[in-house]
């Protein structure tokens, strides 16, 4: 019986179009007599006898010359660090293994993260041993020394001091003291000095709008934790928005209900395109980018009048959406005032603005809106940066440095803008590696890799963290700090600069510990302190500021919004090949950006999947590859920004060299195409919507290496055995449902009769390892695909062979699509080895390279392993891989970010998520040698430790005090296929969306 | 050749008698399969099986001696060896743990005490002697003639033969196996009477697999262990 909602991967799935065949230029064998093959046979075995005999192998053990006082071989040590992958500033745990960091990890104590780290920050250790990356300071492509380049950068600068002439540095949002004490010293000594803050999708306008609605430019310090309802105007606040780990924590702590309190958060996402946060949504609506204003005037003026306020003088034009859908966002937001959160991701000031007035009516400022420790991350301002580009077009600036950013790549219009800066004087770039800008700079002086630096962080006000070196520098860098002292006339060390920073602004803000020493080594030690904040609450509302909206968006033609990607939030990332190759959560499309539009507006243009089209918005033109979206507004075109970046030619080759490999690169020999061009400037602020735009089939096609159609559970109509039960592969309820009664979904246990296939002849043991993933606390980050590649030494493959369904993740997130018409709902479940009690996989394996441990792990022994296959076909989950090839590891270099725990998988084996067995082993080992038992969450695995919404848990379901016991008695308790009796180790908790009980959820309930 | 004996064990064409004489083939046969076993015996004595190493016993850059340092000096093994209670590798010890002590021993005692007695005679300070191995731990850490860290020359590590060296597919913990009490001479055999380090055990799986059996019907030091038998005890 059919109980709950049906669920669909793809459009074709839905519509029971067949799935796409693969390459039919694959090769087949040829006719194969019996005797040819007991000849290859013998020939085979006899020559792999005689190759494997070989002489002892001689391998030099190198100690080092001077020990490291309680430094073991082989021993990890862990250092709290602060990540810089974005200005977000989570708190790290680096894990360093003989003198190189190997993992990222997040820090459970930091206020901010609280433990998590997202997919970008997970994946830096990549570039610290990426060979591209720049080793020295270059002087128009040449090297050159430091002392060099130095003293010609200091002779032009010494000119300009005396002389006059305008000074910019030009950065991305930076949150750290000690950069911005440098950059004001080095500012401080010319005549006409300014530091410029551009990030491709910043937050001037939210700034922008307090300065207006409160005077003072300011970013609050939004409070997720304590929202019981959120409207979010396109915010992904959950994927790409300001601090996405920091917000999923803050969600997750009012989304998860329990027997005792049948409470959620009810959380309303308007958004154009579908993004990870209007997933988790109770309600979507789907509106444009240009609607915001009109509804958030509508909401406003409900508000005003519910408060007994005045609203607008004028009738507000009418509303794109139903009257009564607004009403209900305001029931819904007025009940919950003081505790309620609005927020829209809108670069138009008056969005924002009328935002702030919304918060303003719902009492939000102070609670859910904090202004006593506000946001320092974020200073992007469009005002300062088009000022800057003026004085770069008229020839106003002498000399520029750039860092952290790259201005030709990620502004429109950027061919003038190279011109202009072939006039500056000295274009200085601390780029770390090659990009557009350095093209157009005399001096490239690059900066270390985190990892390699001394920094500092002051997030929110009042929460300053500290970053320690993790290695020496590999190549002959530079800290961006030592350079900018250097240039100040004042040389000083990185350290030197933090530790002074630190006395000077951070030791006086408290009270608790009166020697510096003592109060420095606590910091770096622990990563964090907490002090007094610099800034006191802004002053009032000034409800003169609002300006209520009068005109109407047009009701017809496309939009066109340009977005970040939840792998790929900006082009710093591109050399990444761990965060192409992660399939973006919604997408699941690896190795390029696209134009996702609705399958309303494909239908109409005539557009199927991978079609190349012209996407037309003034006078710019680029051509992208079209990817159906559902649950996308019929009239958007989204592209992500963060592609086409230069460098990633180097892609073209990654995967494995075989005679039918075929370029990982698209026609522009890059991965993707850059959509930077299609930003606009209109009013003075660099706006990520358009309307002008057109959408054109070019009759090209080029298919996307998507991953949503592989290794699917679901069962082809045509294959399902006679009477075959629909498979509930996901679980979803109502809260309204689930108060009702807490079992609510569980569908009828369909367990095959006749018992267990084997006899129970093995006892059971102390220990029995077993994970629960709870699919409403999940977000579909991703952050563990990445957590898992890293620990586990999985190769990136490359696109071509992605297209050819050999990507190699243990570890996938399925996302399935609901509802029958364009406006969907979405799940995402994380998908891994499900260590079944009775494997399919184990008795099918001709050689036993894959059995069962005494401790509930299914075991894959990788020398055993032959290659036949038949696991993978018999595994209900599709979660194995086969090593089709051996995949590159001829970067000495890159090879360095291996973990030495896990063995690197040869050509021709099978591999699966092991639990993160080494650290089974290392935690019993540990426990053994301290000689206690072995405690509960002693033992954290790779993907559970960074999850941002805490959504797995993991460890002995024996021990009835575990967290994952507890967690797997939960009511939302599912498993996978259990009608096959496979018994899984891995359970599911339900999804609960804060709605009412619908006709289905209502069946869906009764058990 | 391989056509004529092919017509041989045929039967069915005629042998040309005007060919050379069989056992002139069969003598040519056998002196060139002999001398094949030769020039493979020679040349192949160390070749062994993928993977079996036992009795490999490099030389190594320096003629360390275990049977001096462990057996008759009796210097515990976790002295140098101190990772193997911490760790996975029990840790060859860099360079300056071998300085602890021959920054004062120079050479043999016997050498020593011999110069020393020499220089009371001869109412002089002993000259430093240096035995030709201990020069080149000297070497490799970068001492001058006066054993102070000379500027011209810079460190090396030592770069010793590994002995004991585990397929990149077999995990070892060698905290594990000390902590319940298994003597360092259960695997690595009697290294206190080597002169070179030599590999004794097998080291195969078998033979791994053989103690971890024993080990859970005999336990160890008469003390019940759980010695684990799964394949991702060590795979991994």
């Amino acid at each position: 019986m059919s109980a709950s909602l049906t669920y669909w991967r793809s459009l074709s799935e839905r519509d029971g179009e067949p799935a796409p065949a693969l390459d039919p230029t694959a090769s087949r064998p040829a006719d194969f007599s019996r005797r040819r093959f007991l000849e290859a046979t013998g020939f085979t075995l006899s020559a792999l006898a005689a190759a494997g005999c070989r002489p002892a192998r001689e391998e030099l053990a190198l100690p080092s010359v001077t020990g490291v006082a309680g430094q073991i071989p082989g021993r990890n040590r862990i250092c709290a660090a602060t990540c810089a992958a974005c200005p977000a500033a989570c708190g790290l745990l680096v894990t360093t293994r003989d003198g190189r960091p190997l993992k990222l990890e997040g820090m459970p104590e930091h206020p901010l993260s609280r433990g998590g780290l997202c997919a970008v920050g997970q994946a830096q250790p990549l570039g610290l041993y990426d060979s591209l990356r720049l080793t020295g300071p270059l002087q128009r492509g040449q090297p050159i020394s430091w002392r060099d380049a130095d003293q010609k950068i200091l002779d032009v600068l010494q000119q300009l001091r005396e002389a006059g002439g305008a000074v910019r540095v030009l950065t991305g949002s930076t949150c750290s003291p000690s950069l911005r004490r440098m950059i004001g010293r080095f500012l401080g000594t010319f005549s006409d000095g300014r530091h410029v803050v551009f990030d491709s999708l910043g937050c001037s306008a939210i700034l922008g709008a307090h300065e207006q609605t409160h005077g003072v430019r300011m970013l609050p310090r939004y409070r997720f934790e304590n929202a019981r309802a959120i409207v979010s105007l396109g915010t992904d606040f959950l994927g790409t928005w300001l601090s996405p780990v920091e917000f999923a924590r803050g969600w997750r702590q009012g989304r998860i209900p329990t027997t005792d309190r049948p409470e959620m958060s009810y959380h309303v996402q308007l958004e154009g395109r579908m993004s990870l946060t209007g997933t988790k949504a109770d309600r979507r609506l789907r509106v444009l980018p240009d609607e915001y204003a009109l509804i958030l005037g509508h909401l406003a003026a409900d508000l005003a009048n519910r408060a007994g306020l005045p609203g607008p003088s004028a009738p507000l034009p009418a509303l794109p959406v139903a009257a009564d859908e607004i009403t209900a966002l305001a029931d819904r937001l007025w009940d919950a005032r003081g505790a309620s959160l609005v927020l829209s991701d809108s670069d138009d000031v008056q969005v924002q603005v009328l935002v702030n007035d919304v918060n303003h009516l719902l009492d939000n400022y102070g609670a859910t809106l904090d202004t006593a420790r506000p946001d320092q991350r974020w200073q992007s301002d469009d005002d300062s940066l088009s000022r800057l580009l003026a004085e770069l077009r008229n020839g106003k600036v002498a000399a520029l440095f750039v860092a952290g950013t790259d201005p030709l790549h990620n502004l429109p219009q950027s061919a003038d803008l190279a011109e202009a800066l072939g006039n500056v004087g000295l274009v200085v770039s601390l780029a770390r590696w090659l990009d557009a800008t350095t093209t157009a700079a005399q001096f490239i002086c690059p900066e270390h890799h985190p990892l390699e630096d001394w920094t500092d962080a002051e997030p929110i006000s009042g929460l300053v963290s500290y970053s320690q070196p993790m290695l020496a520098p590999l190549g002959q860098t530079r800290s961006i700090l030592e350079s900018l002292a250097a240039w100040s006339g004042q040389p000083a060390t990185a350290y030197d600069i933090v530790r002074d920073t630190c006395r000077q602004q951070v030791f006086s803000r408290q009270s608790q510990i009166a020697d510096f020493t003592a109060f420095w080594d606590q910091a770096v030690q622990t990563g964090f302190v907490e002090v007094e904040p610099v800034t006191g609450g802004p002053p009032a509302f000034n409800p003169e500021a609002v300006q209520w909206p009068t005109t109407a968006p047009a009701t017809d033609g496309p939009r066109l919004a340009v977005h970040a990607n939840v792998g790929m939030p900006d082009s710093r990332h591109a050399h990444n090949a761990w965060l192409h190759e992660l399939p973006d959560p919604i997408t699941k499309g690896t190795w390029d950006n696209y134009a996702c539009i609705s399958p309303a507006l494909a239908l109409a243009q005539g557009l199927a999947d991978g079609d190349i089209a012209t996407v037309t918005a003034g006078d710019v033109r680029i051509e992208l590859p079209v990817c159906i979206q559902p649950g996308q507004h019929d009239r958007l075109v989204s592209v992500a920004l963060g592609y086409g970046v230069p460098g990633t030619e180097r892609f073209a080759h990654i995967g494995p060299d075989w005679f039918e490999a075929r370029s990982g690169v698209g026609e522009n020999g890059l991965v993707g195409v850059n959509a930077a061009p299609l930003l606009t400037w209109s009013d003075g602020r660099l706006s990520s919507t358009r309307s002008d735009v057109q959408l054109a089939k070019t009759g090209r096609h080029r298919p996307l290496a998507t991953t949503q159609e592989h290794h699917s559970l679901t069962l082809p109509a045509n294959t399902a055995p006679h009477g075959a039960p629909v498979r509930d592969i996901v679980q979803e309820t109502t809260l309204a449902a689930f108060a009702q009664n807490p079992h609510g979904g569980t569908p009828h246990a369909h367990h095959v009769a006749g018992g267990e296939l084997w006899p129970a002849d093995h006892p059971p043991g102390d220990e029995k390892w077993g994970m629960v993933i709870d699919l409403n606390a999940c977000t579909g980050c991703s952050a563990c695909v990445v957590a898992c590649q890293v620990e586990n030494n999985i190769p990136v493959v490359g696109r071509d062979e992605v297209v050819r369904q050999r990507e190699m993740h243990w570890l996938r997130i399925d996302r399935y699509y609901a509802g029958d018409g364009d406006d969907v709902r979405v799940a995402h479940q994380p998908m891994l080895c499900q260590h079944c009690d009775n494997a399919p996989c184990e008795t099918v394996c001709p050689v036993l390279a894959t059995v069962h441990s005494a401790d509930g792990l299914n075991q894959q022994a990788y020398n055993r392993c032959v290659g036949t296959r038949y696991c993978a076909n018999n595994c209900p989950y599709k979660v194995r891989r086969f090593n089709w090839f051996d995949y590159p590891h001829d970067d000495a270099l890159e090879n360095l970010a291996l973990n030495p725990d896990v063995t690197v998988r040869m050509r021709g084996i099978m591999e699966k998520c092991s639990l993160c067995v080494q650290r089974i082993q290392e935690g019993r080992h540990e426990a053994r040698r301290l000689g206690i038992p072995l405690a509960d969450g002693a033992i954290q695995i790779a993907c559970q430790q960074s999850c941002p919404a805490q959504a797995i848990s993991f460890g002995n379901l024996r021990d009835a005090t575990s967290a994952v016991a507890a967690a797997r008695t939960s009511e939302r308790s599912f498993r996978v296929l259990e009608e096959l009796g496979v018994e899984p180790a891995v359970a599911y908790l339900r999804i609960v969306r804060n709605a009412e009980a619908t006709d289905t959820h209502a069946e869906a309930a009764h058990v | 050749m391989l056509r004529a004996s092919g017509s041989l064990n045929d039967g069915t064409e005629t042998f040309d008698n005007h060919d050379m004489p069989k056992h002139v083939i069969t003598i040519v046969l056998c002196i060139g399969l002999l001398g094949g076993l030769i020039v493979l015996a020679t040349g192949s004595a160390d070749w062994r099986l993928p993977d079996n190493q036992q009795g490999y016993a490099p030389v190594q850059p320096i003629a360390y001696s275990h049977r001096l340092h462990a057996g008759e000096l009796q210097i515990d093994c976790r002295f140098c060896h101190s990772g193997a209670e911490f760790g996975k590798h029990a840790g060859i010890p860099s360079s300056d743990v071998c300085l602890k002590c021959h920054r004062v021993v120079t050479s043999s005692y016997d050498v020593l005490q011999a110069e020393a007695q020499l220089a009371d005679t001869e109412k002089r300070k002993p000259n430093l002697i240096i035995s030709p191995e201990l020069q080149q731990l000297y070497d490799y850490c970068g001492l001058g003639s006066d054993l102070k860290p000379d500027r011209e020359q810079t460190p090396q590590p030592i770069p010793w033969v590994r002995v004991h060296n585990l397929p990149d597919y077999a995990c070892f913990d060698h905290r594990a196996h000390v902590t319940v009490g298994i003597t360092c001479q259960k695997c690595h055999g009697p290294v206190e009477s080597m002169e070179r380090l030599r590999q004794e055990e097998p080291l195969s799986m078998g033979w791994c697999v053989n103690c971890h059996r024993d080990a859970n019907t005999a336990g160890i030091d008469e003390k019940p262990v759980n010695a684990s038998l799964d394949c991702a005890a060590c795979h991994y």
